[in-house]
């Protein structure tokens, strides 16, 4: 048994920085979303009224359209993250020497590491419109500013990590299933998709749903990528949060854009990880 | 029979998508690269016609990168020093806990991970704002120390789970004082998970834009934030020479984190390899 001697006072100067830091700031912007926005003002002032202004606001068709355009976009690329991460952590996991494992790994992991900034500048020049593929795009029709194609290029900025990063949550999980099962199912005659999909799959189900998870998370909540893929067309609901702050200095409808953003993010958190819980661990 | 065929099918399907993935991986970071070195003075098509190192020496003579590099360093350091003393000390109390808040405390302590960035950097930017903190470095600092803060107390508390308690209370019974019990058994085991939180903190300050951004001024700015400007300003190569350095940099903190931990230690092994 443990000793709880002492264990509690190591947690002060932490504690102390995460409520300084961390919980009162987030109090404060509940409060500060229930403000009355007065134009003209820099943030608000303790004596405004309290109204529900900033919330009503969002329902507008406008702003819905925002939050749709997070939610879709995020979901389409985790899904297309799994999508393409499962075949390759397989593929790592089972095809490749002990060698070429550890090469493939380490780059993954600096793939993973690699900066946000970094990522989205080599996607811009790479694929964006004054980047090397322009003529190519051209070629085959696709306007690079059209707005289908920053959608698409929003999605591989986020697909650029979400690939590293399911890709490595997934090895542990296919390592964990026993390659004979599969075997098993072919020696009796199931053909090999047959076999994965009826055995690999259901049992990388938990580790799926936990890659899926991170992906999505990872992506409602992305900033950067949208601000220079997006080019102002493809706007994330973070972008709108910074732009509440930094163009209009609406403090009120920026505070109530985060709780919202907040909300989104912890129910998805909370619901999916108790379920996950739930259904392996019982 | 035509199970089979099919199976031939979908394996060269799945070959060709794995082959196009890792393309589309490589490729930008390759073309960046490439760019980095080119020697024309505008943005031109691909491939450079010759290469120099004139973006490299741009990038040096330009105080706004150079001013951004420095804060961005100093910060780094620090929020490092300060979010490990923190995290350290968390994670070494939550881990002498046994009673049934200690899941919880954990998960409060490691929340920043999941709260977007975005809404942690824009609360603190009201909070200091209302009491009156207007330092540009000291805002900086609260918000890095925030973010990186989960990252050490997560190494360190997987740090700890590998130690037998049955090490340092063989060291109480035989009459050390639980201090030097602490510093001589425990800190050791546990060095390896608390350098791979140190890297990791370092490594998410030095990338950080959605925190910092909230939380700059006009004098005091991070590298990433100087870079994003002058990318929403005009395209310029000096940045591809930054991406580069950038890249040189993770692929540093990479080799010293499996040098030190060992990067399948740092990401987790199944049992059927």
């Amino acid at each position: 048994m443990k000793s709880d001697r002492g264990a509690l006072p190591l947690l002060i100067p932490g504690g102390f920085a995460f409520l300084a830091f961390f919980f009162l700031p987030l109090a404060g912007l509940l409060v500060e979303s229930f403000r009355l926005y007065t134009p003209g003002s820099i943030g608000t002032s303790a004596s405004a009224p309290f109204t529900l202004n900033n919330y009503a606001e969002l329902l507008t068709s406008a702003f819905l359209e925002f939050f749709w355009e997070t939610l879709r976009i995020s979901l389409l690329a985790s899904l297309a993250g799994l999508l393409f991460a499962f075949p390759l952590a397989y593929w790592i996991t089972r095809r490749l020497s002990q060698r070429w494992r550890a090469i493939t790994v380490g780059f993954f992991v600096t793939l993973m590491f690699l900066s946000v900034l970094v990522r989205t500048y080599a996607l811009e020049l790479t694929f964006g419109a004054a980047g090397s593929m322009h003529s190519a795009l051209l070629f085959l029709g696709i306007s690079p500013n059209g707005r289908g194609y920053i959608e698409f290029l929003v999605g591989a900025g986020l697909l650029h990590y979400i690939v590293p990063m399911a890709t490595l949550t997934l090895l542990a999980t296919i390592q964990n299933v026993d390659p004979r099962l599969v075997d098993a199912a072919q020696a009796l005659g199931a053909p090999g998709w047959k076999a994965h999909l009826s055995i690999t799959v259901p049992l990388c189900m938990r580790g799926l749903l936990a890659a899926f998870l991170f992906a999505f998370t990872f992506s409602i909540s992305a900033f950067v990528i949208p601000m220079i893929l997006g080019k102002g067309r493809v706007l994330f609901i973070s972008n709108l949060v910074y732009t509440r702050f930094s163009e209009i200095a609406d403090y009120p409808s920026g505070a109530a854009i985060s709780i919202v953003l907040f909300v989104v993010a912890m129910t998805i958190v909370l619901v999916m990880s108790r379920q996950i819980n739930k259904r392996w661990n019982a | 029979m035509s199970g089979r065929r099919l199976d031939d099918c979908l394996r060269l399907i799945g070959l060709t998508m794995i082959g196009t993935v890792i393309c589309f991986l490589v490729v930008p970071i390759m073309v960046t690269t490439l760019m980095a070195f080119d020697a024309r003075p505008y943005l031109g098509p691909l491939p450079p016609p010759a290469l120099s190192l004139r973006w490299f020496s741009r990038f040096f003579s330009d105080d706004y990168f150079i001013n951004g590099l420095g804060t961005s360093v100093e910060l780094a350091c620090l929020s490092v020093v300060l979010s490990l003393g923190c995290g350290v000390a968390i994670a070494v109390g939550l881990d002498r806990m046994s009673f049934a808040g200690r899941e919880a405390l954990t998960s409060l302590f490691l929340s920043p991970l999941i709260v977007p960035p975005v809404v942690t950097g824009f609360a603190l930017l009201l909070f200091l704002a209302q009491m009156g903190v207007i330092n540009g470095f000291a805002r900086l600092l609260c918000g890095h120390i925030i973010i990186t803060i989960p990252y050490t107390i997560r190494a360190t508390l997987a740090g700890l789970a590998g130690i037998d308690r049955s090490l340092t209370e063989a060291a109480l019974v035989l009459g050390a004082r639980e201090r030097s019990a602490f510093w001589e058994i425990t800190f050791p085991l546990a060095r390896t998970g608390i350098v791979s939180g140190a890297i990791f903190a370092f490594a998410v300050s030095m990338d950080d834009v959605s925190v910092s951004i909230m939380l700059t001024d006009a004098k005091t700015y991070t590298l990433p934030i100087a870079l994003i400007s002058s990318m929403r300003a005009n395209f310029d190569l000096s940045i591809a020479a930054a991406s580069v350095m950038l890249m040189l940099l993770t692929l540093a903190l990479i080799l010293i984190l499996e040098k030190a931990v060992g990067l399948n230690r740092a990401i987790g092994q199944g049992v059927f390899r």
